[in-house]
């Protein structure tokens, strides 16, 4: 029998040529029908003519000296003007920040192991120290800055010996380092006054892509707790709570987010006492946050409404109360079956950042267009806005990057 | 303390233990809370528009706005009232709103049936669209648009397609049908709309014959032909009678010095801007809609109907797509409201949408009053949508 098995695979015939390989593969996936091909012809002629005269444009026709003058100022804006701190160097604040953030970065690549962590961890960190070879235009800038740049690589590989090598390594430990580092960032952006050194700037100097980085990191931080809570008040059996969850979510969903954010500079400072502590950016920051867990309630909602009533069921039997039995049982499925819509509304966020131009902020994208009004730079204005959706789209693609590997890790679909 | 225990009871259980009086006690705290802060706005709110005289009333509705509205469609003039200028600035966002949902609906399920392709370019084309117009905020696409339009050559220079089209950085104009007089049009349009009732009660007819015996009947064709056929024949009768056609073609032509162009239907760049902004934005997010709502129909589906020996196109149009829409149409209404909400920047490329005009307003009017107006616009808007949906939903869920 084993011979005769043997035998036959000796003398089997190789399939044929047009069935494996990279013909096979063609045959099926580009000419597998008449139709099929015609359209390979078509749309491969499309993607040669938008892939030619795009590059040639990149690397040719394309003038890119708008981005290189703007320089530093997409990451910080304003913000190291001697309007903003007058007679001190600040840019070192922002890029103390950012050491942190590769430190946190590198303790979850510690954590975690090889991987998405990993890519990203080390990614940012080249990144981040590539900027110190960048030609800037900004003159507050001595070669330390170029040296705290430099330093991400460092505080990278610090961060992940901490995280292997120590008890900090530890989930916990990280999400308290993180929010540790979001509250060092605030007070370092903000200063603290009769400090040497940290002179208070005030937060309409604020800009860039810092500025779309704090609003982005507070409001997604933020986001889904409320979020969570409003689903949760929303399912309720309690009229009034739930009267009001509803209320809350429709009208935040139902209405533009700049409406929201030009009536927080405009009406809200009405409805609080004159001397009541509050600012422009906080107050931004608080309506985008709010306008982004309206829908992520109504994501968690979408969860929570598809997981089996079987589960809750069978946590009451076994005499789980009901706090514990959302805490445990409901929500931690809900949320995993929704991770995508999730995420989708952090990248949603993160792109909502841009819209803080109408109460008067120069984020990112405001930076830019206030460069191309000035005449010289108005032809440049393509470039610019190229490279503008370039850097945007670098940060939500990593984030659905990121959400798609923890899909995978969770096995959503599967179980 | 055994006292207490004793009065504070009910159906012997204690007050802070019974689950009933806990919810209630929650409830009330609540609302109290609510009101109590709700209130506390409110009179802050009424203390400083005494305090600092901030105008508040509606009584602005009525003056005259003498302000112009940069891009219009219903007939505008700097000495219409308030009331009216939101009623044209209203209309230009539910123009730009409908339109571009159509567009994008359109262009989202082309661009959606490309992803799920078995030829691998196509799929990988429709891909890098998705990936890419997705995460890239809609405001940095309106204003890439909006500088491309700006780049176009002047009207003057303009590119001319055929006599017929002008394409310009003020928009782009082709020819439009107009009336020749309002009678003839009228009972044209009249005819056309019972041209098209007799088409689809054709329609319908011969699809129940195709059902019932099996012939074929060519139902779409049949249809289309009477549809076209009394239009056709009604129009030859009207021109007859009245000695002129009901529409004649109006063909845009450049007037004068500066090169106005009059005649036919100009598009102008703000709304040009923001439709392709909105649509292209837009149609990435319907087609992975679309694309997951065609992989949530079962594989057996397919098969099943390819074995009956339905080709692939009306395996997808006859029963593919019909069960996909069950799971398409909650997410779609929820970005045709985003849609909607989104033509809210249009500010920023110069198309005087509804929040555009309002917050213009606010400097001559009191600015508490307009964005209550303007909230409950807004909501108007998202409940429509939402209506529409639900009744939608309603007509395509399973039954029995």
């Amino acid at each position: 029998m084993a011979a005769d098995t043997q035998t036959s695979t000796a003398n089997a015939l190789p399939p044929p040529r047009t069935e494996v390989g990279v013909i096979g593969w063609m045959h099926a996936n580009l000419f597998s029908s008449r139709l099929n091909s015609a359209l390979t012809v078509v749309s491969g002629a499309l993607a040669l003519v938008i892939l030619w005269y795009g590059m040639r444009w990149v690397f040719w026709s394309a003038d890119w000296t708008v981005v290189e003058r703007v320089g530093g100022l997409f990451l910080i804006g304003s913000y190291n003007t001697e309007l903003a701190c007058p007679g001190q160097n600040c840019f070192w604040r922002p890029q103390v920040s950012l050491l942190l953030v590769t430190a946190l970065l590198g303790m979850i690549w510690g954590i975690l192991g090889g991987g998405v962590a990993k890519r990203i961890a080390i990614l940012t960190a080249v990144v981040a120290a590539l900027f110190a070879f960048l030609p800037y235009s900004l003159e507050r800038m001595g070669w330390d800055v170029r040296i705290l740049l430099l330093a991400n690589l460092p505080s990278t590989a610090i961060g992940w010996a901490v995280a292997r090598y120590t008890p900090l390594g530890q989930p916990r430990w990280v999400v308290a380092w993180g929010v540790v580092v979001f509250l060092i960032t605030l007070v370092l952006q903000r200063g603290l006054p009769n400090v040497p050194g940290l002179q208070p700037v005030s937060v309409v100097y604020w800009g860039g892509l810092t500025l779309n980085l704090i609003l982005a990191v507070g409001g997604i931080s933020l986001s889904l707790p409320i979020g969570i809570a409003l689903a949760l008040g929303r399912r309720s059996n309690l009229p009034m709570v739930k009267l009001l969850c509803v209320v809350f979510i429709e009208v935040f969903r139902g209405v533009p987010l700049i409406t929201l954010l030009f009536m927080s500079q405009t009406l809200v400072p009405l409805a609080f006492p004159e001397d009541f502590p509050q600012n422009s950016l906080f107050r931004a920051a608080v309506v985008i946050t709010l306008f982004s867990s309206a829908y992520m309630a109504e994501n968690i909602r979408g969860g929570l409404q598809a997981l089996h009533p079987g589960q809750a069921e069978a946590a009451r039997a076994l005499g789980l109360p009901g706090w514990q039995t959302t805490m445990l049982i409901s929500l931690p499925q809900a949320i995993r079956n929704v991770i995508p819509a999730i995420v989708g509304q952090f990248i949603a966020l993160f792109k909502d950042t841009s819209l803080v131009y109408i109460i008067g902020m120069v984020d990112i994208v405001e930076i830019g267009r206030v460069f191309i009004s000035r005449p010289e730079y108005l032809p440049s204005a393509r470039e610019m806005f190229v490279f503008l959706a370039v850097v945007f789209w670098v940060f939500c693609y990593a984030m659905s990057y990121v959400s798609r590997h923890i899909e995978r890790n969770l096995g959503v679909g599967e179980r | 303390m055994a006292v207490l225990r004793q009065y504070l009871t009910y159906q012997g259980i204690p007050v802070w233990r019974h689950a009933l009086i806990i919810q209630w006690a929650a409830q009330i705290a609540s609302a109290i809370l609510v009101v109590a802060l709700v209130m506390w706005f409110f009179g802050n709110m009424a203390f400083a528009i005494d305090d600092r005289e901030i105008p508040f009333g509606f009584s602005f509705l009525s003056r005259e706005y003498q302000t112009p509205i940069g891009e219009h469609i219903l007939p505008y003039e700097s000495s219409d009232t308030f009331l009216y200028a939101l009623v044209v600035a209203a209309t230009n966002t539910v123009v730009v709103a409908v339109a571009g949902v159509i567009l994008a609906t359109l262009l989202g399920i082309f661009i959606g049936v490309c992803r799920l392709s078995p030829n691998w370019i196509v799929a990988r084309l429709a891909t890098v669209y998705i990936e890419f117009f997705r995460n890239v905020p809609l405001l940095v696409q309106l204003f890439f648009w909006f500088y491309i339009i700006l780049a176009l050559p002047t009207v003057r220079e303009g590119y001319v397609i055929a006599d017929l089209f002008y394409v310009n950085n003020a928009g782009i104009s082709f020819p439009s049908p107009t009336a020749s007089g309002a009678a003839p049009a009228l009972v044209w349009l009249a005819l056309a709309v019972v041209a098209v009732v007799a088409g689809v009660i054709v329609h319908h007819r011969l699809v129940r014959r195709e059902e019932e015996t099996g012939r074929q009947s060519y139902p779409f064709v049949v249809g289309c032909a009477t549809t076209v056929g009394v239009a056709a024949v009604g129009w030859l009768v009207l021109s007859g009678i009245f000695g002129e056609a009901p529409f004649a073609v109006s063909t845009p032509a450049p007037q004068g010095r500066f090169g106005r162009i009059d005649g036919g239907v100009t598009i102008r760049a703000g709304m040009l801007v923001m439709l392709i902004g909105l649509v292209i934005y837009t149609a990435s997010f319907i087609a992975e809609i679309v694309r997951a709502g065609i992989q949530s129909v079962g594989r057996g589906q397919t098969e099943a109907a390819r074995a009956l020996g339905l080709s692939p196109m009306n395996t997808l149009r006859q029963v593919t797509f019909p069960q996909a829409l069950r799971v398409i149409i909650p997410p779609w209404i929820s970005q045709c409201l985003n849609l909607t909400k989104n033509s809210s920047l249009g500010g920023v490329v110069g198309y005087t949408d509804l929040t555009n005009v309002a917050i213009t307003m606010t400097q001559t009017a009191p600015a508490i009053n307009i964005f209550l107006m303007l909230m409950a616009a807004y909501l108007a808007m998202s409940l429509t949508w939402s209506l529409i949906g639900n009744l939608y939903n309603r007509h395509i869920r399973f039954t029995g």
